[in-house]
């Protein structure tokens, strides 16, 4: 009766190890280690970025003629961000954008410096992954691009700019 | 009672230092400066190899939870000697041979093995093997066959970076010097953190669960180790 009982509770350690392996190997560790997710848990727990095979695609450099000036952003899931310049009038920029996946809402646009209505002119408006193009400040003020991630996903961007500016950054 | 909840936090502290230094190296095996290193290595580097070997015992997990398994209920300094030396000479002997021999096995599947070596070791500290097969199989053995493969283990690592045959032996010497001063450390916080629970009556209350546990985390391993096979 004794050994009857042992042999129970060793097969039972033995089932309960190796249910609660079974349990963080397809929850936890498969997704994270290989990207296998059967039950879709790992994905949304975020354990699938070690194997996020879309990485930034890096935008050749031209040959450095001036400044350049690039920088990474991220566009939450939902979100919507704003990247700005300070230009004067006339004075010119050249961008050139990409996403690491899939497309945003964009919108380039300038303010005029001072202007307290909210009034705004865009310049571009497109639902597009990246985009690549000049633009002349027409009024002195804040120019640059609203970005809206209307998928569930955050997306990555890098810009690349030169020109003539200062730069206010992220809004 | 201030002394012991002093030595608690020092015995807490250990425990997350290990515990990120293993998060650290979570991959397989070898981060990226250690790789750039043996990849662009020539000639013999004593200190380096010496260092990466205590590394590489020191973060690897599996290591450690085997050796875990296998001093949890060993007290008395002899036996942990033997049992260690048993270990050593296992891992050693493969380790050497393994490279300069250039045999060649999975790295998956030999890794897979020592999950299943931790298991083991799980299962026998419950007291499995004794009571299914009405004698524990001699546990000095198991622990020098399940040595030799941490040994194939640790040269598949070694092996993945081709290094040149130059100065090869004294090389691997010092990975191998590294990984017995790794484990030495090692065994000196496991021993540490064992010895002090262990009197405590939790110790007895948890044997069976930690090894239970234990079991678990092995199984884990063969799990991770043969996807990795069947996926590459």
């Amino acid at each position: 009766m004794e050994t009857h009982k042992r042999s129970r509770s060793l097969v039972k350690r033995t089932i309960v190890s190796l249910v609660i392996a079974a349990l963080s190997l397809v929850l936890f560790i498969l997704p994270a280690e290989y990207n296998i997710d059967p039950t879709g848990i790992g994905k949304s727990l975020g354990l699938t970025v070690f194997n996020d095979k879309t990485t930034l695609p890096v935008i050749t450099q031209q040959p450095q003629t001036a400044k350049q000036d690039s920088v990474f952003l991220v566009v939450p899931a939902g979100k919507g961000i704003e990247y700005k310049l300070t230009m004067k009038k006339y004075s010119k920029a050249n961008y050139e954008w990409i996403t690491n996946t899939k497309e945003l809402y964009v919108d380039l646009h300038g303010e005029p410096k001072g202007d307290i209505t909210g009034y705004f002119e865009s310049y571009a408006i497109a639902t597009t992954n990246q985009m690549k193009g000049s633009f002349t400040a027409p009024f002195e003020g804040s120019h640059g691009w609203y970005w809206k991630n209307n998928s569930d996903n955050d997306i990555r961007i890098q810009l690349v700019f030169d020109g003539d500016y200062i730069i206010e950054g992220l809004k | 009672m201030l002394i012991r909840l002093k030595f608690t936090h020092l015995l807490c502290t250990v425990l997350f230092l290990l515990i990120t230094l293993s998060v650290e190296s979570f991959a397989h095996g070898v981060d990226d400066s250690t790789r750039n290193f043996l990849e662009s290595n020539t000639g013999v580097q004593i200190i380096p190899f010496i260092y990466i070997g205590a590394k590489h015992m020191l973060t690897g997990y599996d290591h450690l939870l085997f050796l875990v398994g296998v001093l949890f209920f060993l007290h008395r300094s002899k036996d942990i000697f033997l049992y260690v030396s048993m270990f050593t000479l296992g891992h050693s002997l493969t380790l050497m041979t393994g490279v300069l021999a250039n045999i060649q096995v999975n790295a998956y599947l030999i890794d897979a093995i020592i999950g299943l070596s931790v298991a083991y070791k799980g299962f026998d500290n419950l007291g499995g093997f004794k009571h299914f097969l009405g004698k524990q199989p001699n546990p000095k053995i198991a622990v020098l066959i399940f040595g030799l493969f941490h040994g194939f283990g640790l040269a598949t690592k070694i092996q993945e970076f081709e290094l040149p045959l130059q100065g090869l032996a004294a090389n691997l010497l010092s990975f191998n010097l590294g990984v017995e001063l790794g484990q030495l450390l090692a065994l000196m916080f496991i021993l540490l953190a064992i010895n002090y629970w262990r009197k405590f009556s939790s110790f007895e209350r948890f044997a069976k669960t930690t090894n239970t546990a234990l079991m678990s985390a092995g199984f884990m391993l063969i799990g991770m180790q043969l996807t990795g096979y069947f996926v590459n």
